[in-house]
């Protein structure tokens, strides 16, 4: 059993790691609440 | 979909702006209401911890009273910790941020006063009352009793209402990581913490211990961890005006974390008897930990590249930094802790409690304060005052490091100690000077919180509508904002993507829930199916006396410095006696293993100590065990010892059943037969321990229990020699017999008043070598007086050496009528042969059920005075009656002349 979850999860991150590598678009879609953050954070400031 | 991300690059952030709509309300009264009741919750439990620290070096100190006792206490410092200090902090801090990350306001305002109140006057104050009153539970961070427990549970269903309703309406597409950490901590705390209060109350023992484990863990995992986190991923990039690193990186940061984290707590329980398949789950998970938290400190530090001049000066940045920092050592240091070859060494030590404060200050406390510090100066009306708050980092960052670092070590010198023969409460005078030092360390910390609330209050005042001083450079900064590509509508996949989130969101309970499954459910079944097998069908439920005791026992916190768990290492047996088995445990409710060993273990209690040495004890350890600082509990007595209360009697009870079912049962028998057959001396698992509970195969070192094994001492024959063994036999002494002994050894210590039988007048008798010896290595079964047996050969020897030093040179014996003698012999016949046996060795048909045993005259001789003193008035607390009624003066001397010329030691002074 504790195999079996070691073996999950390092495939679900390497899974996610194939992802980022391969499709360009996932990583900008992944990246965008990073920019939305701070965007936010100036409206506040602005305000 | 448009996203932030196409906006910014889009160009035109004003129509990007208008598309957000108006800005969401925030809270913030709500937010001060928080942060001064946060501050106050953290001066109080600091306060606690002061007092429980100094306890270690005064044990004294306010020990007289119920509500002031050491246990209670310690519940209260921890449980303020938890939810008087980070649980308001962290509410305050999702009040500021979480309408800004989901463009909503919270739900309701009533409900967050509401809220407010809950976890303020049902939660934190009453919590801390009844704890002091006497209704803690002994689990481990959920000390509240129950029905604290379930404002807690309300609480957080409160907060799901207020904080993950607004993210719920909100598109998780474009949820910033500090969002996810908070639907994580609120959600996954809400689920954990019922289990962790609720389960060791209904499953017992080392079930239950499996339960236990796993909500000691989650509560820094999924309840501290992730806000702290949130923290952190929203003070720095909103300091730097820069994006972090990866948000990429975060997110696998943040779904590893929840994957993981459940799985870490039986880490506590390893060398237990919960099965070795979820202790090894844990142990791998925690090394995954490690790996998971390097990624998360990475992505957060190379968040800060380039910006080392503003971390340097923004003082909220520098707090977060801080506990950026603490939280990679402290969670390598939990990634090493588990890990077997570490863990034998320092589990139960001060290096956890080190451990503990690096993890609940360092990291969380650090990261709460950046947070307060950060939203401080940007909401409306409020400002801090630099120089105080930075006079309060440093203080808060000097305490700290100088307690953790001092607690390591202690902990370092506490596990040497453990590993040799040396006696427990060497082990105590050992780190008492590092005791000291925790406590005065905990004077910076306590004050730099002070000094940071005062800097809240002391900054300069400023109207409400006075905006953010970062403003003009938020507006400047924000050109630097790395461009992105945009996401193309027509992209197919970012459908599901969009709800990949969702889907993870669902992993993550199921992760949850297994964690549940194969570290408490899977191991619990195997054990109740060794349980069915192992149990004695002759084992017996507590009794209501029991019972009640082992209630009080919880609610003083004894299990927070005695465990009631001997796991299966070589140190523990040899110490202690054979493993803990899960069957022992089989009527544990809840369990009391403990994850801590200021004192000694006591699942072998049972008969290990004398009804009156257990009583004086409770009634002031410091009568019976002069360097000790066990709190004393008089309010359980009537004024002395002597005048238990039925609480006492009670507690007494219970620590007598500790272990009963399994000596009753044979099994240490078995221990002791096997080992002497083999012949060993040491235990048979030095190698590798296999985590099970291992077959006992050695002499119960510690435990009481005749060994025949006791060598014979003597003391040194060349003069030289023999004055530095009293010497040093005399500071051995005073530091372990004179308390009961008194200094002079005349049985007049200050526990001696209510132990009885009393403890020997060493200057009353002369021992044989024999006898001495035996007693020292066994003790004396029916009495107070404990075996020694562990005590360094070199000790042992010199204790010797000065006892018999005590003892009166015998002046030659007058001249003996024959006629007297005989008379003596008669009346000894007649009237001592039943118990002390024929020849007076104490073999006569009623001395083996008597505790103590009958003297053996042939090894023992005691003075004129003393055989006078024992036949006029008897030995109290034995079976020797006083013989002054029945037998004449003349017939008592001659016994007293017959008696004494029996003796005839073997070998006696042999040298060697």
């Amino acid at each position: 059993m504790i195999n079996l979850i070691v073996i999950a999860i390092s495939a679900i991150m390497f899974a996610l790691l194939l992802v980022w590598w391969r499709w360009p678009a996932f990583r900008a879609w992944i990246e965008t609440p990073k920019y939305s953050m701070l965007c936010q954070e100036r409206r506040f400031d602005d305000q | 979909m448009t996203t932030f991300a196409q906006s910014l690059a889009g160009g035109n952030e004003q129509d990007n702006t208008q598309n957000l709509g108006a800005l969401p309300a925030l809270e913030y009264g709500l937010i001060r209401a928080h942060v001064f009741a946060s501050f106050a919750g953290v001066v109080i439990s600091v306060l606690f911890g002061i007092l429980v620290a100094t306890k270690f070096t005064f044990p004294e100190f306010l020990g007289g009273h119920a509500w002031l006792t050491w246990g209670r206490l310690r519940y209260n410092h921890t449980e303020g910790i938890l939810f008087g200090w980070l649980g308001n902090a962290f509410l305050a801090f999702c009040y500021y941020v979480v309408p800004r990350l989901a463009n909503r306001p919270v739900s309701s305002h009533k409900v967050g006063w509401f809220l407010f109140w809950i976890w303020n006057f049902a939660v934190v104050l009453p919590g801390w009352v009844l704890v002091l009153a006497g209704f803690g539970q002994p689990l481990e961070w959920a000390e509240f009793p129950l029905v604290v427990a379930a404002f807690v549970v309300l609480a957080f269903i409160l907060m799901v209402f207020e904080f993950v309703l607004p993210f719920l309406r909100a598109r998780l597409s474009d949820l910033y990581v500090s969002g996810w950490y908070i639907i994580g901590g609120i959600i996954f705390t809400m689920l954990a913490y019922p289990v962790g209060n609720l389960a060791p109350q209904f499953v017992p023992g080392a079930r239950g211990a499996a339960f236990s484990g796993l909500w000691i863990h989650d509560v820094v995992g999924l309840f501290a961890t992730p806000f702290a986190l949130a923290i952190a991923y929203y003070v720095i990039p909103a300091t730097t005006r820069r994006p972090i690193f990866s948000h990429f990186l975060s997110m696998v940061g943040f779904w590893v974390l929840f994957f993981i984290y459940p799985m870490n707590g039986t880490h506590h329980y390893v060398y237990s008897a919960i099965p070795m398949a979820a202790q090894k789950g844990a142990i791998v998970a925690s090394a995954y930990l490690g790996v998971d938290v390097i990624l998360v400190v990475s992505n957060l530090l190379l968040s800060l590249r380039g910006s080392s001049g503003i971390a340097s000066k923004d003082l909220p940045l520098r707090f977060t930094w801080f506990g950026v920092i603490s939280y990679l050592v402290v969670s390598l240091q939990g990634s090493l802790q588990s890990l077997m070859p570490i863990n034998r060494f320092i589990h139960f030590t001060d290096w956890v409690i080190g451990h503990s404060h690096l993890a609940m200050i360092g990291f969380p406390s650090f990261m709460a304060l950046g947070g307060i510090a950060h939203l401080w100066k940007r909401i409306p009306g409020t400002r801090y005052n630099e120089r105080v708050m930075n006079w309060s980092f440093w203080l808060l960052a000097v305490g700290l490091t100088l307690m953790v670092a001092d607690l390591t070590i202690a902990g370092l010198v506490e596990g040497q100690v453990w590993q040799s023969s040396a006696p427990w409460i060497d082990s105590v005078r050992a780190v008492r000077s590092y005791w000291l030092v925790r406590t005065l360390s905990g004077l910076p910390i306590l004050a730099g919180f002070v000094l940071f609330w005062t800097s809240l209050v002391t900054g300069p005042r400023l109207s409400e509508t006075v905006t953010s001083g970062n403003s003009r450079e938020a507006s400047e900064n924000v050109g630097a904002v790395e461009n992105v590509s945009p996401v193309s509508d027509k992209a197919s996949w970012t459908g599901w993507l969009s709800h990949a989130h969702v889907v993870a969101f669902g992993a993550g309970v199921g992760f949850f829930a297994l964690s549940f499954i194969v570290l408490a459910i899977i191991p619990g079944k195997e054990l109740e199916d060794e349980i069915k097998q192992a149990a004695p069908v002759t084992m017996a439920t507590l009794t209501a006396s029991e019972q009640r005791g082992r209630v009080i026992y919880g609610r003083e916190g004894c299990a927070y410095c005695h465990t009631e768990q001997v796991r299966s290492l070589a140190a523990d047996v040899r110490r202690f006696g054979a493993p803990t088995e899960a069957w022992e445990t089989k009527y544990d409710y809840p369990h009391l293993w403990g994850t801590r060993r200021i004192g000694p273990d006591l699942s072998r209690e049972f008969n290990l100590h004398s009804r009156d040495w257990q009583l004086t004890h409770l009634y002031n350890p410091r009568l019976v065990v002069r360097d000790s600082m066990m709190p004393p509990y008089p309010w359980f007595f009537a004024g002395s010892a002597n005048q238990p209360t039925q609480e006492a009697l009670d507690l007494l009870a219970y620590l007598e059943s500790l272990g009963r079912a399994r000596q009753l049962s044979g099994f240490e028998r078995q221990a002791l037969a096997s080992s002497v057959q083999s012949g060993t001396s040491d235990m048979a698992m030095a190698g590798e321990p296999s985590g099970r509970a291992t077959p006992p195969t050695v002499p119960i070192a510690m435990t009481g229990g005749y060994s025949p094994s006791a060598p014979l001492l003597h003391p040194a024959s060349d003069p030289d020699d023999l004055q530095e063994e009293v010497s040093r036999g005399g500071t051995v002494f005073v530091a372990n017999c004179a308390s009961c002994h008194g200094a002079a050894g005349r049985g007049d210590g200050k526990a001696s008043a209510s132990l009885l039988p009393k403890p020997a007048d060493l200057t009353a008798a002369r021992f044989s070598d024999e006898r001495l010896s035996s007693v020292l290595w066994n003790g004396v079964a029916g009495s107070a007086m404990p075996p020694w047996r562990q005590l360094p050969t070199e000790d042992l020897r010199a204790l010797f050496a000065y006892i018999h030093s005590l003892q009166v040179a015998d002046a030659a014996p007058p001249a003996q009528e024959a006629t007297s003698i005989n008379e003596g012999k008669a009346l000894f016949a007649a009237n001592c042969a039943s118990c002390h046996g024929d020849t007076g060795a104490g073999k006569g048909p009623a001395g083996g059920v008597l505790a103590p045993a009958p003297t053996n005259f042939h090894l023992k001789k005691p003075t004129e005075e003393r055989a006078w003193d024992v036949l006029e008035n008897g030995v109290p607390g034995t079976a020797m009656p006083p013989w002054r009624s029945q037998l004449s003066a003349d017939q008592r001397r001659a016994l007293v002349e017959f008696v004494r010329s029996l003796y005839d030691p073997p070998q006696e002074n042999s040298g060697q």
